[in-house]
């Protein structure tokens, strides 16, 4: 009875999380902006020939035209970000391995951008970021209207992770 | 009395082989480095992938404080150092694995793994380091974290040869 109890609230959870209410969507940057944490939250703006990432108080822009690469993939990923990990780890007390339960539950596919930029200094710098599925077309698309660059163009989204 | 003889010689050789052997290796000395772009020549792995382990090795070597200066590939002014050396990368093998199957059977299952080759020249392109280096993530974790753990690796290498 117990166990079922408990399994309930955690699928619960689960579901809770992987559907969030509609909302701006949150970007997430992975890594390569200098002045922005690794794995904050935060929107992503082309305007004006500038690709702008906002979290917080803190912002990073980059001239659209020293993009000279644009790559977009699909990665499948666990959702929830930082709450769905604080309720994965929590629910591996759960008995007889009943929260892996959760592993199944919490999925999502995210894109992922990579931007490939040129600084002043000449160096080269790669950034990543996660978006909602489906977004990462549109941006790119929107960063080569505004003057970033492409080495090939990508015909198709190629899926890789199981 | 041979017998005698030949144990006595034997005992002299042993004795005498830890005097043979090599001195440690000197130190590497450099005030700067510079992170080439990582390269992935036929190996199929997705630019994420390429620009993380480039992006993370960048943050990892500041992180150690070995060098005065870290350059990103293509920097103007890594030119003016006269003791710079480089650090090149190349990809020599990718398996992408699932988080999802890392997290239901951990260690056995879904394991990411990158193997890449690290050398690092000076300035004439003299070959000054050479090692194979492999970075996984095995039980948590997104797969990009493979990434982490090599650059890691490699600063580890860096750090123990200068």
């Amino acid at each position: 009875m117990k166990l079922t109890v408990l399994l309930s609230i955690l699928m619960g959870a689960g579901v809770a999380l992987a559907q969030q209410p509609d909302q701006p969507p949150n970007v997430r940057h992975v890594i390569g902006l200098e002045t922005i944490k690794r794995n904050a939250n935060g929107h992503l703006t082309i305007q004006n020939g500038i690709m702008q990432f906002t979290a917080k108080k803190l912002e990073a822009k980059v001239p659209a035209s020293s993009i000279e690469d644009v790559f977009v993939g699909t990665e499948m990923t666990q959702s929830g970000g930082t709450a769905g990990r604080v309720v994965k780890t929590a629910a591996m007390a759960a008995p007889f391995g009943s929260g892996k339960a959760l592993t199944l539950l919490m999925r999502t596919k995210v894109d992922i951008l990579t931007v490939v930029y040129r600084g002043a200094d000449g160096g080269v710098h790669g950034v990543i970021f996660s978006l909602p599925k489906g977004l990462a077309e549109t941006t790119r698309t929107q960063l080569v209207a505004a003057g970033a660059h492409m080495s090939a163009p990508q015909t198709e989204l190629k899926e890789r992770t199981k | 009395m041979k017998i005698a003889l030949g144990v006595t010689l034997m005992l002299a050789a042993a004795a005498a082989i830890p005097s043979q052997t090599p001195a440690p290796t000197p130190k590497l000395h450099a005030s700067a480095i510079q992170i080439d772009l990582v390269e992935v020549g036929d190996v199929s792995i997705p630019a994420e992938f390429r620009y993380a382990i480039y992006e993370r090795l960048i943050e990892q070597v500041r992180e150690s404080r070995k060098f005065e200066k870290v350059f990103r590939s293509g920097d103007k002014a890594a030119k003016n150092v006269p003791d710079l050396v480089t650090l090149h990368t190349s990809v020599e093998a990718f398996t992408e694995g699932s988080q999802m199957k890392r997290e239901l059977v951990p260690v056995a299952m879904g394991s990411t793994k990158v193997d890449v080759t690290t050398q690092v020249t000076d300035k004439d392109g003299k070959k000054l380091l050479d090692q194979k280096v492999a970075g996984k993530v095995r039980i948590f974790g997104e797969n990009l974290g493979a990434t982490n753990d090599l650059a890691k690796r490699i600063t580890k290498l860096l750090v123990a040869s200068f």
